[in-house]
């Protein structure tokens, strides 16, 4: 029996028992099969393996909820009619809501497994350490150390309720690699990332080239203390991605707005808020962002721009949120979305490439902010450090290397009209964390976005 | 299960195999209520259960963990098979310091269980807290509710074989409020211990709770009638609600061995501190005893036994203002001793602790604790400042990816002008480096403003790994620190 009609059946098969106990539930089943090999002072500090199902049972009796979940044995279904069971009887306790929240109704059996690769998801440990050593072939030594991780596997979602006779499912693969060399001495750090949905994107090529490109320039260079003020500042990816992530949250969503954390009103929707040549768009039909391209209530996603020209086209509504706020589902309950930024114009293709760059004046490149928080949610600001291969592009041509400085910021001015162009290449950024279940998630970005005038608030004086 | 898992043990160490350990969870159970403007939107409850296998091999670790349990031979072999592949890299083979085999059992404190406690009993606490801070000028309500029941069996290849029983309760009121610009505030209460309390659901007693309700909602209130934060150098006292973190974030996560020694660097990052401050470094001044102290009653950072087999401890890390310690385990501990060349470490720390069964083991806080002072008390501190500004609750926090730098921003700033406590103030901000921060700690508040506070969501750790634990901080004061900003 395939895991595909071995999960239906079982879905099945909870969802009779639900209808003869006389329950209303909606029934997620959650199987991921992960593979984590972590990587720190050039050895495999760490080989993990974790084969996990989980069924999240929601239980309702009119305006009533209750939720129980399980990480369960997949053969013990007795144990998972049990998690029903509970979650019917935790119900019948609840607080009503003070709206109707919805269960939908599936007209049709929805299946996608265009974003599973089962040769990516079934690679070996054999494969994940061949590919690192040849993303840092000959570049570590005796005071330069590899840490990272090669982080892969597959991850189902499949969902069904009482009031359907239909289920979706959905298969996806992915990967996620991350190359740190560090100065075990001098404490700086380069890095290279990957993200892959299918093998064919897997290549440590570009990994070891820009790696070795840092390292030239890092071992060349003194790091030097930047001094306090504003620069004009170029973000690589991760820092962009991370910045688009914490937008995510207190930005668009239509239910962080409507409680209080969001830096966008409803005034502002059909306004400039970001500069003329930033879009960003949810685009399910990018397939490097592992997309749901129906959302878990059975909305078919679609296109779906958020900011168009800088101008905000609306916010998106998960479907409690819409439940309770009284708007329109927008296609977004889903466990991630597919955010796309549109590119620019800028033929800048690579690291190298952007380094040569002519420019007028001192540049200050931030690959990666660390550890990123929201000083005010209301007004949008956030704060972060620079981290992993930041480089000061100086007018006369030359790179120098600047100890990590701290940028507190809003999003409106980063993203405002600060910005002077984006770069027309773009990558795939990998946002996925590994806090509980599995959930690839990727970003697409411009490799390189230039901003004007942004001050740092904090230089540090060492690494 | 555990003659199976023990046969299972024996056979991995048959195939060459230095060392083994298994974590059985036969259950562990959470329970999550959130209510928010009066709806109760969260009534989760979860169960999980399943067996994680930690083995070494040629020096070298492989994990692997599952809730099938109807092959445990096959997870014990895929254990084996990724440490071997582990060794095909191996920089410094991975050694474990001697420890004692144990055969305990620990059970937390807990006078009243919280998953005997009717469902509806619990709605109606939050229902009367919700009620208690709709007033004017709160527009966003939140009560939480949140319960952890488990039991862990711990057995190794060196002969342990631990039964840990562990219940934690957490419960957070938060509310949020706008100004007449629009611009959103928080206040908070989150539970503590103040007195020797037990931590099941009798910690959570609604007459404490509701004088807290109407102390952050008058609060909430102050700030959204208050001028902006000055942006200037004055000195900061921290109230507990904002020492907890500082504690947590610049001693905490700097002084765990793994950060130390380079484990953590390509994500959480690493440390400031290197193996020769060990001994050295004036991390503070000599105000400032700080130490990782497990044993301390009644603290989610109290679990009798850690992740390795350890029996917890209470260990001084920072002995007037010199650092002389670290949160350790086994592990560590022997590679920062041979790569120092001299005995740093006598032995683990007991600090080794996974979030669940299938998570491995890394170095965690216990209790990160700042030993009280003889400051006396706030009042006597408030006396004796010139300019500074008192600051509670955290909203958001931003260090440095080697801890050596922090940017936090408070939900509520008190000035403080010669000696009196002056006008509320929105906004506050301060930030510092780590090292010239601690060493301007200038007054320790005594054991009445000494609080233990809970903390059930510190991330660290590739795959990442959420743990609890605890922090109790008295009321300290820090010259000459940059805030507004």
């Amino acid at each position: 029996m395939s895991v595909k009609a071995r999960i239906l059946d079982t879905l099945d098969e909870l969802r009779r028992h639900a209808r003869q106990q006389g329950y209303t539930v909606e029934l997620l089943y959650h199987e991921e099969d992960s593979h984590l090999m972590r990587f720190a002072n050039s050895a495999i500090s760490l080989n993990t393996n974790e084969h996990l199902v989980r069924l999240d049972v929601t239980a309702h009796m009119e305006r009533k909820r209750a939720s129980y979940g399980l990480i369960a044995d997949p053969a013990d279904l007795d144990g998972m009619r049990a998690g029903i069971d509970i979650a019917g009887e935790m119900v019948e306790h609840a607080q009503p809501l003070t709206y109707e929240p919805t269960v939908p109704v599936y007209e049709q059996t929805f299946v996608d497994e265009t974003g599973y690769d089962p040769v990516l998801a079934g690679l070996g440990n054999q494969e994940r350490l061949d590919y690192m050593n040849a993303a840092v072939e000959g570049l570590e030594s005796e005071d330069i150390k590899l840490s990272g991780i090669f982080s892969c596997g597959s991850n189902i979602v499949a969902v069904t309720n009482t009031n359907s006779e239909h289920s979706l499912y959905f298969r996806t693969s992915d990967a996620q690699i991350t190359a740190v060399l560090a100065h075990v001495i001098e404490k700086w750090e380069v890095i290279a990332e990957q993200s892959a949905q299918n093998t064919g994107e897997l290549d440590p090529a570009p990994l070891r080239q820009e790696l070795a490109f840092l390292l030239d320039l890092y071992q060349r260079e003194t790091p030097q203390q930047l001094p306090l003020g504003t620069y004009d500042v170029i973000l690589g990816p991760a820092a962009t991605a991370e910045l688009v992530s914490m937008m995510n949250w207190i930005g668009f969503s239509g239910g962080s707005m409507k409680r209080g954390f969001s830096f966008l009103s409803e005034d502002e929707v059909g306004q400039q808020v970001f500069s003329s040549q930033f879009d960003l768009i949810d685009d399910p039909a990018r397939l490097e962002t592992y997309p749901y391209k129906m959302d878990l209530t059975g909305i078919p996603r679609k296109r779906y721009p958020i900011f168009e020209g800088g101008v905000f086209r609306g916010f998106v509504w998960f479907q409690d949120d819409a439940d309770e706020f009284g708007a329109e589902p927008t296609g977004h309950t889903v466990f991630h979305k597919s955010l796309v930024i549109g590119s620019g114009d800028r033929e800048i293709g690579s690291l190298q490439e952007l380094v040569d760059m002519p420019r007028q004046s001192d540049v200050l490149y931030i690959p990666f902010l660390h550890y990123m928080n929201i000083v005010n949610p209301s007004k949008g600001i956030m704060t972060a450090t620079s981290r992993f291969g930041t480089l000061l592009l100086k007018a006369d041509g030359s790179v120098a290397i600047p100890f990590n400085v701290r940028l507190t910021q809003s999003l409106r001015n980063i993203f405002g009209e600060q910005v002077d162009w984006l770069s027309k290449g773009t990558v795939a950024y990998n946002t996925s964390d590994s806090y509980g279940r599995r959930n690839p998630t990727a970003i697409v970005v411009p490799s390189f976005i230039k901003i004007d005038g942004l001050e740092i608030s904090h230089s540090n004086a060492a690494f | 299960m555990l003659a199976q898992i023990r046969q299972q043990i024996d056979r991995l160490q048959a195939q060459g195999a230095s060392y083994v350990d298994a974590r059985w969870v036969p259950l562990e159970e959470s329970r999550y209520l959130l209510m928010w403007n009066g709806n109760l939107k969260e009534n989760t409850s979860d169960r999980q259960s399943g067996v994680g296998v930690r083995v070494l091999y040629k020096g070298a670790w492989g994990f692997a963990a599952s809730s099938d349990l109807s092959n445990l031979g096959a997870l014990f072999d895929r254990a084996l098979d990724n440490a071997q592949a582990a060794a095909q890299r191996v920089t410094f083979p991975v050694r474990l310091a001697d420890k004692e085999a144990i055969q305990a059992t620990f059970t937390s404190p807990c006078q009243i269980d919280p998953f005997s406690v009717p469902l509806a009993d619990q709605i109606a606490f939050l229902q009367e807290m919700d009620g208690r801070m709709d007033r004017a000028g709160v527009q966003q309500r939140v009560g939480e509710l949140s319960f952890v029941r488990k039991q862990v069996f711990f057995v190794d290849s060196e002969g342990s074989e631990i039964e840990k029983r562990i219940t934690e309760v957490f419960s957070l009121l938060e509310i949020l409020g706008k100004d007449d610009q629009g611009v959103a505030h928080e206040r908070k209460f989150r539970l503590g211990r103040r007195g020797k309390s037990t931590r099941g659901w009798e910690s959570i007693d609604a007459e404490v709770f509701g004088q807290e309700a109407d102390r952050i909602v008058e609060e909430l209130n102050q700030v959204l009638a208050a001028e902006d934060c000055p942006k200037d150098d004055r000195a900061v006292i921290l109230l507990p609600g904002i020492m907890w973190l500082q504690t947590h974030e610049t001693i905490g996560h700097p002084l765990e061995l793994d950060r130390i020694l380079g484990y953590e660097l390509s994500y959480a990052g690493g440390s400031f501190v290197t193996l020769d401050d060990l001994g050295s470094l004036r991390y503070g001044s000599d105000k400032l005893t700080a130490r990782a102290d497990a044993t301390l009653p009644n603290s989610p950072g109290s679990f009798g036994f850690d992740d390795d087999g350890v029996a917890c401890q209470n260990t001084v890390l920072i002995d007037k203002g010199i650092l002389v310690g670290a949160i350790t385990g086994r592990q560590m501990v022997e590679e920062a001793n041979a790569r120092a060349g001299r005995q740093i470490f006598q032995g683990s720390g007991g600090c080794n602790r996974a979030s669940s069964f299938y998570r491995v083991p890394i170095e965690r806080m216990t209790n990160i604790n700042v030993d009280p002072g003889q400051d006396g008390t706030l009042e006597d501190i408030v006396r004796d400042t010139e300019q500074g500004i008192i600051l509670d609750g955290e909203r958001s926090w931003s260090i440095g990816s080697n801890r050596e730098q922090f940017h936090f921003a408070t939900e509520i700033g008190w000035l403080v002008e010669d000696g009196e406590i002056g006008p509320v103030v929105k906004n506050p901000t301060y930030k510092g480096d780590t090292v010239l921060f601690w060493n301007s700690l200038s007054a320790v508040g005594d054991e009445s403003t000494w609080e233990v506070g809970y903390v059930d969501n510190c991330g660290k750790g590739q795959p990442n790994q959420v743990m609890q634990l605890g922090h109790a901080v008295p009321v300290c004061r820090f010259d000459n620190v940059r805030i507004g900003e």
